[in-house]
């Protein structure tokens, strides 16, 4: 039912007219628009919940994003043949007429330090391979689906953020947001269907990464901040207390709707209900944003501290945003691009992350959440099993990886995919997939098909053919779907 | 009705038949058939698309039927009588229904009868057989085919026109069974038209001058005034760079600021004077390329240079290059073709007559401009034009060859003096040599150590701070010191490594860039109760940052500073020389403030100071030196940082050095701004079809050439981008006009003849109105390209004129796609902030220049990468100018206009969505610059002379934000509201001071009379919120 439905601003202020005036859609044949909407939606909002293809699995989505890349054969591929081989030239097959980002000589193979810091353990029921840098997600490892075969077409950041997050490597597509949003609507009316939050740097991609392309710009993600308004221009005035505001919105209001009286165009009542709706926020927001009320046990657990930027505060409102009907949170954290000291800054990195994401799958599992909320795990592309630079041997402070896009690893958890299960095989030094290839797109296609949807369905006509997220690529991974 | 449905056979037949023999008698007589062979592409299909393709072709089919397909033209009406049959004339409907009334009504049902001479070519082509070859089975999509000068329809309802153009739309009216909309009130319209045209209300004295003109030409007198006027430009220019993607920063990581504005000053130039469109199009795609070349016919070319560039460190150039032009080729598509080529850039366009050869055909026209990065490391390419400085006043052109002059008067100086004191060198060489100049060095004992950044320090062992805790943004050292020392005559000040310091400092900031900038570096002395300033006159470093010079440590500009960037991780020393030896006595205390202003806490972690007492002359050698001097072999290297430092122990040659930098310094300040252009190169390079448009992956080659379909007949197009850019200004090309006035229409009402305005090709919707546009798009091309002719034309028609009041007659155009009402749309982004500014009093005239940067919060700009610009806000009239001069990052474009739906102009945008959120009504609520205008506006609403009465002052805010009178009620809602608030602020008297307090420094408006102001600003935040502010 999504496919050639772009539906615009136009077309809701339309719809809502042809309700407003008493004539059926089913009785306005007006084009092909509404022939395969023939389910009409009783609410007038763009971000009115929409009925997926089929029965979901997943309603919501929490999509980490690690900015810069992050080195997923010290995390989550384990090759002790890397270890073995370590310091060794890497094979040409791995570097003649390849083109990478920075190296430019034969590099020496980089494998995981012998270090018990390093070290992988099997963890859970499942034995999962996850690293000692991630004690606590070690402990969630049940709960993930670990894809280690992921490829993509672009070794550049911002190429490869927007080829991964709106299906192409240029600017100009809808992000995967707000394909979702566009898809499905959003449960919460008095919240953007859409949010992002965001520690450290903005992406190299920019706003383009949770921008909405061609589909209306009701659907791009709004950055939820932690510093100042959370949402840009929430509060009030200096010198306008509430009574004022309420008084003044509600005059606008008044007035709007002696206008409306005049005139009936339906905008004019839509505008009047986004007002409301904006004194809503006025107090919905301030309160999501403050966790002062959770638990000792929640904050203990998340490593949350009330009124701080931080990746753990970040993960506990993506809890509290989804508990309250946003359909899709974006979390973006930078600093991840580690070409030298990779075994200096992962530790670090790693630590400020892995407590509160193992944290957001256990609370959203206590919280029954977890079986229809998908957390995902992302960056633009993995590391290379070689070292970058002539000093990237021999000393462990300063050796780092190259970006990778012929295979690296990210997960999924809850949301519909199997628990403790790993998908897809790397060679022993950890290059290429040699068994169930993954694309970007297929990712894409399955995050799509856990929310119900049909990836070749969801589409938008634009410069006159229809887009999907997966271009004309995907197929979903079904055996990843629990 | 069926058009070719039956009717009785039985009765009328013959007697149709006899007419037809007697018309074809009538015409044998004139012309031998024999003699002429009649062809179906050149012949036959311009009648028929004259005639028939309007009603029966791919935009409708009435009937069923498509004359358009040979299929269909072979087959048979309901009546199963053949349409065509080859042979028979006589008994083909196609000839029946064009000349014989009997049959029912006489085609073409809308227009007048076809030319004898056409109806005989038609029969001679079926009786010659009705040869309808394969390549034209489909006849060409609508918009491909030429455009031909529709006649203007006739109307029942003679009364409603006011020109052609109501005319088409009439007719449809008529069709549809529609009444059109009354006129609206001239309030309405006046308001209407100016914010169509110039994007900003119309001022009261306008509206009153309108009001009371009851002349017939007093509407037209409005549209002249408003096509005249500089605001047109400003306004109309804010869609042509959105299909420019104008925008002033590289887009991608590192989304540096680049000047381009030169071109967004050229359109909206060429927008005023009503370049014609047919230039406007040639200049802007190869100006560069036009003999003799203007200035401005060069700046014009920046419509292409506005793509997004990639300087993300490891990106191939190559790669990059690619990119742009592909990107080149999709937009140049879409704006000028109205079609999408982006398909043909894989494979052959699947519903188009593109292919992939034509894709890279245009490619190659693109193909030949260098490329615009220049590599300036390892893996790291910088962006760097090409550019064109733009042209200098002569006053200051003048400034720039005195200073010129002046530089080379001081170097010569210079030379001669470093040649005079080298002599010295030698000897010098062996006095360092022998002195140990180290033990001469006494660290300062530190009394005392703050800061204004609130850290934590600890003085260590050595005599050197160590300083932890908070990471400020910018912090100032401030130490008291002594020294035992009698005199001293240098300062020495080290940043030192520490375990503690991030990646071992001995920056603070960053572990990686650990990287300290010392901005400004003072000394004062304290004793006999009296406090001086100690000047230095000199100062060297082991190291300097380039740009970042030890010099500037202490020039008292705090802009410029002493860094140590790439050189982390190891400590550094800097040695500042007093200007005469400073005496001191038992009591003397030192004062020394480091300032450290650069942000994103680059400040030292471990500082430790030490004084100097010796013979500058003789100095001070720094350790490093004296082991310099006694080596018996140095390095080229090793004996100029020997040299360096020599003579940087000439006062004179010191003084020299910095009078030299200071004129440079003035010089580099007067340097052209720039602007980016489109250059060609000598050779052109090979251009190839490229598998999925990767540039690694080069199939056949091709050349320069246009879309086959179009073909560009006998005319001689040159094989580079101006041959292009004629071909599509040509004839050859129906599609420039057509898409073109279809935007026009769409901005003045909303939504577009064709309403996919970005893809006129076969997935695109029909037009509603097919002869309109096309009149228009001849109205276009036949008053000499004339913008302004159109736009007069159209906001002039009585369809322009409607009232967009919903009646029940909207329940049969509920999408106003048939204009039964008057156009009623949210302004676009700029313009609702444009219009707020002009309501409030606040709005600045300047045109052109840099872009500026108004309002917006703190920590919008935060992106990754090198020389990120800061936003600092205008404290001047440039905080309110119109929108299109905004500066606009793309990875972070200006926040209010994100949510008005503006793009990020990071690729080509046709039409922005209109959409209605809740973060539009926070932005006109709470937008810190939304309450600077309400501001104005209330204090506009205060000071107006002639109004006493709140009554009054509310109809004068009024009509400012709405141009009408409010009715009562509206004037009573806004009286109780402002009669509440004055209670509220009797109980909070603070709110007074508060709300007169929401504006910025530089704000230009004043009144006595806060206490009134604090109540009418609510007034003024409420009528700049109202749906009827921010629609046109």
């Amino acid at each position: 039912m999504h496919n050639v439905n772009p539906l615009d601003a136009r077309e809701l202020t339309r719809r809502y007219f042809l309700q407003k005036s008493g004539v059926g859609l089913g009785a306005c044949a007006l084009s092909t628009l509404f022939q395969q909407d023939s389910q009409a939606r009783g609410n007038q909002s763009p971000l009115a919940v929409k009925s997926p293809h089929f029965p979901a699995r997943a309603k919501s989505v929490i999509y980490i994003h690690l900015v810069g890349a992050p080195s997923h054969l010290d995390l989550f591929d384990y090759k002790p043949e890397l270890q073995k081989r370590s310091g060794q030239l890497c094979p040409d097959e791995f570097f003649v007429g390849k083109k990478l980002a920075f190296i430019r000589e034969q590099p020496k193979l980089l494998g995981t330090p012998k270090d018990a810091q390093y070290e992988y353990q099997k963890c859970g029921e499942s034995g999962l391979d996850i690293s000692n840098l991630m004690p606590h997600l070690q402990t969630v490892a049940d709960e993930m689906t670990v894809i280690k075969t992921i490829t993509t077409d672009q070794f550049n950041h911002a190429p490869a953020q927007l080829h991964l997050l709106t299906g192409f490597g240029r600017f100009g597509r809808p992000s995967i947001g707000s394909w979702v949003t566009y898809g499905l609507g959003s449960e919460n009316q008095n919240l953007p269907g859409f949010v992002v939050l965001i520690t450290g740097n903005i992406v190299g991609a920019g706003s383009s990464a949770w921008g909405s392309g061609f589909v209306p710009s009701v659907y791009q993600g709004v950055e939820f901040r932690s510093q100042g308004d959370p949402v840009l221009f929430l509060s009030n005035p200096k010198g306008v207390p509430v009574e004022s505001r309420k008084r003044i919105i509600d005059s606008v209001n008044q007035l709007n709707q002696v206008q409306f009286a005049d005139i009936s165009d339906p905008e004019i009542e839509t505008r009047i209900s986004q007002y409301e709706m904006a004194y809503r926020m006025q107090t919905s927001v301030p309160d999501l944003m403050d966790i002062n009320g959770e638990t000792k046990q929640i904050h203990e657990m998340y490593g949350t501290e009330p009124g701080k930027t931080s990746f753990a505060n970040n993960c506990l409102l993506a809890r509290r945003l989804v508990q309250r009907g946003v359909r899709f949170v974006q979390l973006f954290d930078s600093g991840w691009d580690m070409h030298n000291g990779v075994f200096k800054l992962l530790p670090k990195k790693c630590g400020e992350i892995d407590r509160p994401i193992a944290a957001l799958i256990k609370d959203l599992k206590q919280q029954g959440m977890l079986d229809d909320t998908l957390v995902v795990w992302s960056s633009e592309f993995g590391r290379t099993p070689m070292a970058q630079g002539k000093n990237g041997l021999g000393k462990v402070s300063t050796a780092g990886r190259d970006h990778h896009k012929e295979g690296f690893a990210l997960w999924m958890a809850g949301g519909g995919v199997k628990g403790g299960f790993s998908y897809g095989k790397t060679d022993e030094l950890g290059y290429a997939p040699v068994e169930n290839q993954v694309d970007v797109h297929d990712f894409n296609a399955t995050i799509l098909h856990l929310l119900g949807m049909n990836h070749e369905r969801l589409s938008f006509k634009y410069q006159g053919r229809p887009y999907r997220l997966t271009d004309i690529f995907g197929n979903v991974i079904k055996d990843v779907i629990a | 009705m069926m058009i070719f449905g039956s009717f009785d056979r039985h009765t009328k037949q013959s007697l149709r038949i006899f007419s037809i023999l007697g018309a074809v008698l009538f015409y044998s007589a004139g012309v031998d058939a024999a003699d002429r062979t009649i062809d179906f592409v050149t012949d036959v299909e311009p009648i028929l698309h004259e005639h028939c393709y309007r009603c029966h072709g791919e935009v409708q089919d009435k009937g069923g039927l498509r004359l358009s397909r040979r299929a269909a033209a072979f087959g048979v009406a309901d009546s199963e009588e053949p349409i065509i049959l080859a042979g028979k004339p006589d008994q083909s409907l196609l000839i029946v229904r064009i000349i014989d009334s009997d049959a029912g009504d006489l085609m073409p049902s809308d227009g007048d009868p076809l030319s004898k001479e056409d109806v005989e070519t038609l029969k001679l082509w079926i009786q010659q057989g009705a040869n309808w070859p394969d390549s034209a089975a489909v006849a060409k999509h609508w918009a491909y085919q030429p455009i031909t000068r529709p006649i203007v329809p006739k109307i029942k309802n003679h009364n409603w026109p006011l020109n052609p153009v109501d005319h088409f739309i009439a007719r449809k009216h008529e069709q549809q069974g529609i009444t059109p909309a009354l006129q609206a009130e001239k309030t309405r319209w006046i308001r209407r038209v100016s914010l169509a045209l110039t994007g900003l209300p119309p001022t009261l004295e306008q509206l009153d001058s309108f009001l009371n003109d009851s002349s017939d030409s007093a509407h037209e007198k409005v549209v002249d005034r408003l096509l005249a006027s500089k605001r047109f430009g400003e306004k109309w220019a804010t869609g042509w760079l959105d299909l420019a993607r104008y925008a002033d920063s590289n887009g991608f990581q590192a989304d540096q600021i680049r000047d381009s504005w030169a071109y967004r000053d050229w359109v909206i130039n060429a927008l005023n004077d009503n370049m014609p469109f047919d230039q406007f199009v040639v200049e802007q795609l190869a100006g560069d390329l036009i003999p003799n070349a203007t200035f401005q016919q060069k700046v014009a070319t920046g419509f292409h240079r506005t793509v997004t560039c990639n300087v993300e460190a490891g990106v191939h150039p190559e790669e990059n290059r690619t990119n742009q032009i592909i990107d080149r080729v999709n937009t140049t598509g879409v704006v000028f073709l109205g079609t999408s080529l982006v398909c043909a850039q894989c494979h052959d366009h699947k519903y188009d007559p593109f292919d992939m050869e034509d894709y890279y055909q245009l490619f190659a026209y693109f193909n030949n401009t260098p490329l615009e990065v220049k590599k300036t490391g390892g893996v790291t390419w910088d962006f760097y034009g090409p550019k064109m400085d733009l042209p200098l006043s002569s006053e200051i052109q003048k400034q720039r060859e005195d200073l010129g002059l002046q530089i080379v008067d001081l170097e010569k100086t210079q030379t001669e003096l470093i040649s005079q004191v080298k002599k010295s060198y030698p000897q010098w060489l062996k006095q360092i040599a022998v002195v140990d100049s180290q033990n001469q060095w006494r660290t300062l004992s530190i009394q005392k150590f703050s800061s204004t950044g609130e850290e934590e320090s600890e003085i260590l062992d050595d005599g050197s701070v160590l300083v932890t805790g908070t990471i400020p943004d910018r912090t100032a050292y401030e130490i008291l010191a002594n020294s035992d020392l009698p005199q001293i005559t240098a300062i020495k000040l080290e940043g030192l490594t520490h375990e503690k310091l991030p990646g071992s400092g001995p920056g603070r900031g960053d572990e990686d860039r650990a990287n300290f900038i010392l901005s400004e570096f003072s000394l004062q002395v304290q004793q006999d109760q009296q406090l001086d300033s100690v000047p230095f006159s000199n100062a060297t470093a082991d190291f300097s940052q380039v740009n970042w010079d030890v010099s500037g440590a202490f020039d008292g500009d705090p802009k410029t500073g002493w860094a140590i960037a790439p050189e982390f991780h190891k400590s550094h020393w800097a040695i500042f020389s007093l200007a005469s030896p400073l005496k001191l006595n038992n009591s003397s205390q030192l004062k020394l403030r480091l300032e450290q202003n650069y942000g994103q806490g680059r400040t030292i972690g471990r500082v430790r100071l030490s004084a100097y007492s010796g013979d500058l002359s003789m100095l001070n050698t720094p350790g490093d030196l004296t082991e310099l001097a006694r080596k018996e072999k140095r390095s080229q290297k090793e004996e100029q940082k020997l040299l360096t430092y020599f003579q940087d122990q000439n006062v004179e040659l010191v003084k020299l050095k910095k009078q030299i930098k200071t004129v440079q310094a003035q010089l580099k300040k007067t340097d052209p701004p720039t602007t980016l252009v489109m250059v060609e190169m000598d050779k052109p390079r090979e251009t190839h079809i490229l598998s999925r448009g990767d540039y690694l992956s080069p199939r056949e080659k091709v050349t320069t050439g246009v879309p086959k379909l179009f073909g560009a007949g006998d005319d001689y197009y040159p094989p580079n981008r101006l041959g292009l850019a004629q071909w599509i200004v040509s004839d050859h090309n129906p599609l420039l006009p057509r898409v073109t006035v279809n935007r026009w229409w769409a901005e003045l009402f909303g939504r577009g003849i064709v309403t996919t305005m970005e893809d006129l090709g076969s997935q695109g919707e029909p037009p509603t109105h097919p002869e309109l546009l096309d009149w228009l798009a001849s109205e276009l091309k036949s008053n000499g390209w004339s913008m302004k002719h159109v736009l007069k034309t159209i906001v002039l028609s009585q369809t322009y004129r409607q009232s967009s009041q919903f009646t029940a007659e909207s329940n049969k155009d509920p999408e106003n796609k048939w204009c039964s009402r008057g156009p009623r749309f949210r302004l676009a982004a700029e313009f609702i902030r444009d219009n707020a500014l002009a309501i409030s009093g606040l709005l600045s005239d300047k045109m052109a220049g840099p872009p500026v940067m108004p309002f917006q919060p703190d920590g919008i700009w935060r992106s990754i990468g090198r020389n990120q610009p800061k936003w600092i806000t205008a404290n001047d009239e440039d905080r309110f100018r119109r929108g299109v001069f905004t500066v606009w990052k793309r990875d972070a474009p200006y926040p209010s206009f994100v949510s008005f739906d503006a793009p990020d102009r990071t690729a080509c945008v046709v039409n922005r969505s209109k959409t209605n959120t809740p973060l539009q009504a926070l932005t006109l609520l709470n937008d810190p610059a939304y309450s600077e205008m309400a501001l104005g506006l209330a204090m506009r609403m205060l000071n107006e002379p002639k109004r006493h009465t709140d009554r009054d002052r509310i109809i004068y805010g009024f009509r400012l934000c709405t141009s009408r009178e409010p009715k009562t009620e509206e004037i009573d809602i806004l009286l109780d509201l402002l009669q509440q608030e004055r209670e509220t602020i009797k109980k909070n008297p603070d709110l007074v001071k508060e709300r007169a307090g929401l504006k910025l420094p530089g704000f230009p408006h004043k009144t006595d009379n806060s206490q009134e102001l604090a109540a009418w600003f609510a007034i003024s935040n409420t009528l700049l919120n109202l749906d009827e502010t921010v629609t046109q």
